[in-house]
């Protein structure tokens, strides 16, 4: 049920969020179902007239004067379990669409080239892996720049030194740097 | 929507059903003229709980089926992201995410892919700047420049 593992983290939708989700569908119909059935147990436990012939009449008369009834009572019952079943739905948005929503937001952030901190769901979320793989990346990118910018300053390092020293230290720290970003691809 | 329609349809089922059969048990019963029950629902019991057994057990499953179809494509369509940035981790930046074809989890896919394609684009514009620098030929106070304004694109990258 668990489904794959992301490597290294818990799975992307607990087990328990789906049990619950399946709890609460069965909660909801059994819900409905109850109500539908009270509604036609009052209808149906009028008792009927004493007689013979009234008995007899009621019986031949009872499924016409039923029908709107039934109709009403299974009406009840769809709006009521689809209300109840919208929650749900609003309880699986919470906790999937919700974060998936906030990381769009920090793509966003992030593409527009404004400070990116790193991403964090509460922790009763579902798709944690998610936020934690973002900032693997992120923080992947930020060791690297700082690598690159030591590899600069520790070249610049040599500007007391004659010029031509200094500048085969720069060409070498930048022929270490393109080295480097060639992992990009 | 697609709750809503098992809901609806489910009660549509079982009011078409439940309709004609009371129509058909009420009628035997009438002529049948041996009158044993109090009311009219001592006659439909049985028929009632099972046809809302059945209501019950036909919602419930086919909302399930819908439940773990939507588990099955949130995980495979987050599955896929998480693969890709952890790939981007890596230095892997041109690789499509693929996740799929549900339209929340593909325009979350192509988000990720411009995000990563942005700093693929934005590293290999500073490797061939650092490239053309390392090569030689340039006088210093070119060079001098150049390399400042590298390093204040470096600076740019995942601020």
């Amino acid at each position: 049920m668990s489904g794959p593992e992301t490597q290294g983290n818990g799975p992307l939708i607990h087990r328990r969020y789906v049990f619950g989700l399946l709890l609460r569908l069965c909660v909801n119909t059994a819900g409905g179902v109850g109500i539908l059935f009270v509604t036609l147990f009052f209808a149906l436990s009028r008792p009927l007239p004493g007689d013979y012939a009234g008995v007899f009449h009621a019986l031949r008369n009872l499924s016409p004067f039923l029908r709107p009834i039934l109709a009403i009572s299974v009406l009840l019952y769809a709006l009521l379990a689809c209300g109840s079943t919208s929650a749900l739905c609003i309880f699986i948005l919470h906790k999937v669409a919700g974060p998936l929503y906030r990381m769009e937001l920090l793509l966003e952030q992030y593409r527009s080239g404004a400070p990116t901190r790193t991403v964090s769901f509460r922790s009763s979320d579902q798709i944690q892996p998610l936020a934690q793989a973002f900032n693997q990346w992120i923080g992947a990118l930020r060791r690297d720049r700082q690598r690159w910018l030591a590899t600069m300053m520790e070249a610049e390092r040599h500007s007391l030194q004659d010029e031509a020293t200094r500048r085969a230290e720069m060409e070498a720290a930048l022929r270490k740097i393109t080295g480097d970003m060639a992992g990009y691809r | 929507m697609a709750f809503a329609a098992i809901i609806v349809f489910g009660g549509a089922i079982f009011w078409k059903l439940v309709d004609s059969e009371f129509q058909r048990i009420f009628l035997q019963a009438a002529i049948r003229g041996h009158y044993t029950f109090d009311s009219a629902y001592d006659i439909a019991r049985d028929l009632l709980s099972w046809h809302l057994a059945g209501l019950f057990v036909g919602v419930f499953l086919a909302g399930s089926v819908l439940v773990l179809l939507l588990v099955a494509a949130t995980r495979h369509g987050i599955g896929k992201a998480v693969d890709s940035l952890r790939a981007a981790a890596g230095g892997d930046l041109s690789t499509p995410t693929g996740t799929g074809l549900i339209g929340e989890f593909d325009r979350f896919g192509k988000n990720i892919d411009d995000a990563r394609s942005e700093t693929l684009t934005s590293v290999q514009e500073i490797r061939s700047e650092a490239a053309a620098l390392a090569a030689g030929g340039i006088s210093p106070e070119d060079f001098r420049l150049r390399w400042g304004v590298l390093k204040q694109r470096i600076r740019r990258i995942a601020p």
